[in-house]
């Protein structure tokens, strides 16, 4: 079996300067930090960064100056309200990008993971999105009915980077909670990168197969990262970092940015884990997990 | 925190519990609801829906299809949505399995502006190209809000910079209103409810602007013109807004949200950090005890 295990300090080497990079995860969950915080380690410039609901990753990215270009359907820090260095950069006009909508990012995933030139959908119509990119959104009618679709041109980026709870030497990775985009993603990509919680045996994946939503032939490289997606979330080994993310939010609002930045660079991935989960942190996070309730429905 | 009646017989509320069940009031036993990050009045409406009225709605909940209702929390609700989940999804599977095949019933949206067309702007402040304030985007809202049976916009500010006579970039937008425009679009009929904190505003004709549905207890019609900036039409007899029963204030308090998260959306300025703050210290020091952790 083909060994594609690579440490996190290879990553720069999978990915180059001005490329398409897809960055799986959505809202606070599972966007793949671990890599996030390698590519500004690395000093990566002009990578063009597509997300379908952003946070802390991509305005991260856009406050280290390795992106200079945005793709996005959302980007937010939700209750810690807009995201502070994407809104700088697009206001100012320093950071290039493209908004679409939701479901026209992922169906244009979606044609170029099937490898069609577009695929055509009920689309956002009275929406003002598709006049701002004729490059991307069209229009086209069915050749049965007449009926005008919306089109969507195909995404294939060069290299999807994705959070997995795990995978083996192989490439199979294998989700337990939220996956969001991360499957669309690695099927479109020409290169995919696996970060994964826990590098496993075979035997695991086998004996999880049902679990396993991104096979070995699309993998290009897997990274052992463990809380690689901190401080957002991986259900269900550890919640989103509701207190690293106010921190977050409080630096990259204010002047001390660059030193939030720099502290990033100068680490490495084992540094940073023993300053943010040290002191039983680890052990509070998964205990968020497991504290977390569902209701018992009562018998009418 | 529980909910005593006072004298008169009456159960004492807060405004936003009086939101959250007459959003809930929308969800029925009929088909899908999908919330994607943890927003909290929506989240609080359609648990208590599924504890009370609407027990065989259907709910997705981030990656997790068919959920069991949590209870509310910044730092749990992703996790506490996998507990009674009954399949796992992505995001592709999702867009096709519920949105695009008819299948969504209610979605319930919030955003920076909202008109009397049903059009949301989640985009800019200003020039597209170089806004003055560049917002979140839309997500999945600039397809979803047309494709539900339901539009749901809630407002906790109610005002004339909010609900504007014509947004400045359409992210979204209902598209058709009227059930048979709908119809012969391929979509499923349904109104646009907006609910605000001073009233209730309904929307089922292409032609006609949204009317005054209901008033919250308290607040007169004129109030609520003053506050909107697309034109209303004023019933000369509109009810009051359905207070929120006993049940349902214990239900929000004790069961579905005693951390107060949704709350957190209707206080403003210095306040909302502080208020966060207060909420997170609740959820860590539960979680901390649970761990045998001692750390703060």
């Amino acid at each position: 079996m083909r060994n594609k295990v690579v440490p996190l300090e290879e990553l720069g080497e999978l990915v180059r300067d001005g490329e398409t990079v897809a960055l799986g995860g959505s809202w606070y969950a599972n966007h793949p930090m671990a890599a996030v915080r390698q590519l500004i380690r690395d000093g990566r410039k002009d990578l063009h960064a597509m997300t379908i609901v952003g946070s802390v990753d991509v305005d991260l990215l856009a406050g280290a100056g390795v992106i200079g270009h945005l793709s996005f359907s959302m980007v937010t820090l939700e209750a810690f309200g807009l995201a502070p260095n994407v809104r700088r950069g697009i206001e100012s006009g320093a950071l290039g990008f493209t908004e679409f909508t939701g479901l026209g990012l992922l169906i244009g995933l979606e044609a170029g993971h099937r490898g069609v030139p577009f695929l055509p959908y009920r689309g956002p119509f009275g929406s003002d999105i598709p006049a701002q990119y004729p490059e991307w959104y069209s229009t086209v009618a069915c050749p049965f009915t007449g009926e005008e679709l919306t089109a969507v041109r195909a995404i294939n980026p060069d290299v999807a980077i994705v959070h997995a709870l795990r995978a083996d030497a192989e490439g199979n990775a294998q989700w337990d909670g939220t996956s969001g985009p991360d499957v669309d993603m690695a099927q479109a990509a020409r290169r995919v990168v696996i970060t994964c919680e826990e590098v496993v045996p075979r035997e695991t994946i086998v004996a999880n197969a049902h679990m396993t939503k991104v096979p070995g032939y699309y993998v290009d490289a897997v990274i052992e990262a463990p809380f690689g997606a901190h401080p957002t979330s991986h259900v269900p080994v550890y919640p989103l970092d509701a207190w690293q993310l106010m921190e977050y939010a409080g630096a990259a609002s204010g002047e001390g940015f660059a030193g939030y930045v720099d502290r990033i660079r100068n680490e490495s991935e084992a540094d940073y884990r023993e300053r943010v989960l040290g002191n039983g942190r680890d052990r509070v996070l998964r205990s968020l997990v497991e504290e977390a309730r569902v209701l018992e429905v009562s018998e009418a | 925190m529980s909910a005593q009646p006072k004298a008169d017989g009456t159960t004492p509320y807060e405004l936003h519990e009086l939101m959250v069940c007459r959003v809930a009031a929308e969800v029925d036993d009929e088909g899908v609801v999908v919330m994607g990050s943890f927003t909290p009045l929506a989240y609080a409406s359609y648990m208590l829906a599924k504890l009370t009225h609407a027990r065989d709605v259907y709910i997705v909940g981030f990656d997790a299809v068919g959920m069991q209702p949590i209870q509310l929390s910044f730092t749990g609700a992703e996790a506490a949505v996998y507990k009674g989940a009954v399949c796992r999804w992505g995001m592709l599977e999702e867009i096709n399995s519920i949105h695009l095949s008819n299948n969504g019933s209610v979605e319930a949206v919030s955003s920076a502006q909202f008109d009397g067309s049903g059009a949301i702007n989640l985009s800019v402040i200003g020039d597209f190209a170089k806004p003055k304030v560049r917002l979140p985007g839309g997500a999945g809202a600039a397809e979803v809000i047309k494709m539900y049976r339901k539009m749901v916009a809630y407002f906790p500010d109610h005002n004339p910079r909010t609900l504007v006579d014509r947004v400045g970039f359409v992210t979204g937008t209902r598209w058709k209103v009227g059930a048979k425009a709908r119809e012969e679009a391929g979509l499923m009929p349904g109104p646009i409810i907006v609910v605000t904190n001073l009233a209730v505003l309904v929307k089922d004709e292409d032609e006609r602007p949204f009317r005054i549905e209901s008033l919250h207890p308290g607040v007169d019609a004129q109030t609520v013109v003053d506050a909107t900036g697309f034109e209303l039409e004023v019933p000369d007899s509109i009810p009051t807004t359905a207070e929120p029963t006993a049940e349902q204030v214990r239900l929000l308090r004790e069961e579905i949200d005693p951390f107060g998260t949704v709350k957190f959306d209707f206080v403003s300025g210095r306040e909302r950090l502080a208020y966060l703050q207060g909420i997170l210290d609740a959820e860590w020091e539960r979680a901390a005890k649970a761990a045998g952790v001692s750390t703060s």
